[in-house]
């Protein structure tokens, strides 16, 4: 699996409602030496509600310059949460849709928290 | 003293590689028909590129990122595609419109029809972006494209009424036989020329190819600030010409011939002469740099090596780029298009493609991540915030003007 299967993809609580899209995927580098950095580890996925485009990097509360661009990015993502791995159910196969007429989506499983994305 | 000589040479060229087919182009027809009505948008797309170019100029030298690795690493790659596909077409039509340049200045020179001059011209391009080395390059067209002072020369010589002329420059009035659509449809044109993309890609690039770094902020921020506004005056007289002489005859541009009526009036063949001159290095400048940023842009987004401080070998698919690019500009030229006509239009698509490049930049520009201590300051945030406002505008007129105004006819 690659990052590319997770970005953009719709996400379903575990009734099957439409909860937002994967926008980010947050890495932890606590692995083993590999290379220069430590191999890193999923953490969780991003959701945002409503839109599946970049956060262009505000979501980092202390990035606010410039000021309009700021407020109308963290506008479009408002209440964009951050849902740890273990609390992800099912994830899409790649090349293996379900079926061909809906589009694959990450479901998340009952109990989920709901964390603040904010970095 | 090296230093000093340094900092002059890179002024002189910004001044000679500000002007390219777009600019001689647009700032010739708007003054045969506009006069300097329209002169106060030069200035607003000086001070627009200047901004643009020293927040991507500093973000290069800061992080070592061009532009599309920007905007690859901040839009994601579908985003970052989309907005690769618009600045590409835009680029490409840009360089038809320079190697169409260059056959048409050719043809001035020698009265050989320029469709046979295009081959030769992408060739000649094509050799010099395989061979020569980039500050070569950069220093010599730069250099020989200052002949255009020649433009200011003759407005001179022309012995204008410098008063009616300030006046259509400071209280700008559509004039009686344009309409208020057509106005605004050239003030867009103009900006387009004057804040082209490709400018930005290449100056950025640039920069990661002469291995700046935060020493050489201040050289390229006077280099920009200094040399822009100048090749900006140039611009501003070739308007004028185009007002003093052919304004009143009522002739409207659609001819680079058309360029060189003033210039002969006022300064006779030796002017005329140095003005080929000009605009021959300006179109060939301006066509290795929309080549390279054809390369450039794709190379950075698909993660390819790329540049021309490595040899050919090492970054063969930026060079297979170019040379697409370049076979494409001679198809479409062979067409018989009018060179003039792709020129045009393609100030116009600048124009509604900026927004996609300035606002990756903007963005960067201000993160911490990239550029540490060197972010934005508050008036630069301004000035980029009231840019990005009028880049949205224009960008968003652009099209729904062309309709209405059938292109500017």
């Amino acid at each position: 699996m690659i990052a590319s299967d997770l970005l953009d993809v719709p996400v379903l609580d575990a009734d099957g409602t439409h909860v937002g899209f994967v926008v980010d995927l947050r890495l932890v580098l606590d692995g083993p030496p590999d290379g220069p950095l430590a191999r890193p580890r999923l953490h969780g996925l991003v959701v945002s509600p409503r839109s599946r485009s970049s956060f262009l990097g505000f979501e980092r509360s202390a990035v606010r310059a410039p000021w309009p661009v700021a407020h109308l990015v963290r506008r479009r993502h408002r209440g964009t949460f951050l849902v740890h791995w273990s609390d992800v159910a099912s994830v899409p196969t790649p090349g293996e849709a379900a079926d061909p007429r809906q589009e694959a989506a990450v479901v998340l499983a009952r109990g989920m928290t709901r964390y603040d994305a904010r970095l | 003293m090296k230093k000093l000589l340094a900092v002059a040479l890179g002024i002189l060229t910004a001044i000679g590689g500000f002007l390219d087919i777009g600019d001689l182009v647009t700032n010739a027809v708007v003054g045969s028909r506009f006069g300097l009505s329209l002169a106060w948008v030069v200035v607003v797309g000086v001070v627009g590129i200047c901004v643009f170019a020293h927040m991507s100029g500093k973000v290069a030298a800061v992080s070592g990122r061009a532009t599309f690795e920007i905007i690859r690493e901040r839009l994601g790659p579908r985003a970052a595609g989309a907005n690769l596909v618009a600045s590409l077409a835009v680029t490409v039509l840009t360089l038809v419109a320079e190697v169409g340049g260059i056959a048409l200045a050719l043809q001035l020179a020698s009265s050989v029809d320029h469709r046979l001059w295009v081959p030769v011209a992408a060739l000649a391009v094509w050799l010099v972006l395989w061979r020569v080395k980039f500050e070569v390059m950069e220093n010599v067209t730069g250099l020989l494209g200052l002949a255009l002072v020649g433009f200011a020369v003759a407005v001179f010589l022309l012995g204008p009424d410098w008063g009616a002329l300030l006046d259509q420059a400071l209280t700008p009035q559509v004039p009686a036989a344009e309409g208020q659509a057509t106005y605004w449809y050239y003030a867009i044109a103009l900006f387009g020329a004057a804040m082209t993309p490709y400018e930005v890609f290449f100056f950025s690039s640039g920069g990661v190819e002469e291995r700046w770094s935060v020493k050489d902020l201040a050289t390229s921020r006077l280099n920009v600030l200094v040399g822009f506004p100048l090749g900006g005056l140039l611009s501003i007289s070739i308007a004028a010409c185009a007002a003093i002489v052919l304004l009143p005859g009522g002739v409207q541009v659609d001819a680079l011939s058309q360029l060189l009526l003033p210039v002969a009036q006022a300064g006779g063949k030796l002017l005329v002469a140095l003005i080929i001159v000009g605009i021959v290095a300006a179109t060939f400048g301006a066509a290795l740099e929309t080549a390279l940023s054809t390369g450039y842009t794709l190379a950075q987004y698909l993660g390819w090596s790329w540049g021309k401080f490595r040899r050919p070998v090492q970054a063969a698919r930026f060079h297979v780029a170019m040379i697409v690019a370049l076979v494409v500009a001679v198809g479409v030229l062979m067409t018989n298009v009018d060179p003039v006509a792709v020129t045009e239009y393609s100030v116009v698509f600048s124009a509604v493609a900026l927004p996609l490049t300035y606002l990756p930049v903007l963005v960067v520009a201000n993160d911490p991540e990239y550029m540490g201590e060197h972010v934005n300051g508050r008036a630069m945030n301004l000035l980029g915030t009231v840019y990005l406002v009028i880049l949205v505008v224009a960008s968003v007129a652009a099209i729904p003007l062309m309709i209405v105004t059938r292109a500017g006819a």
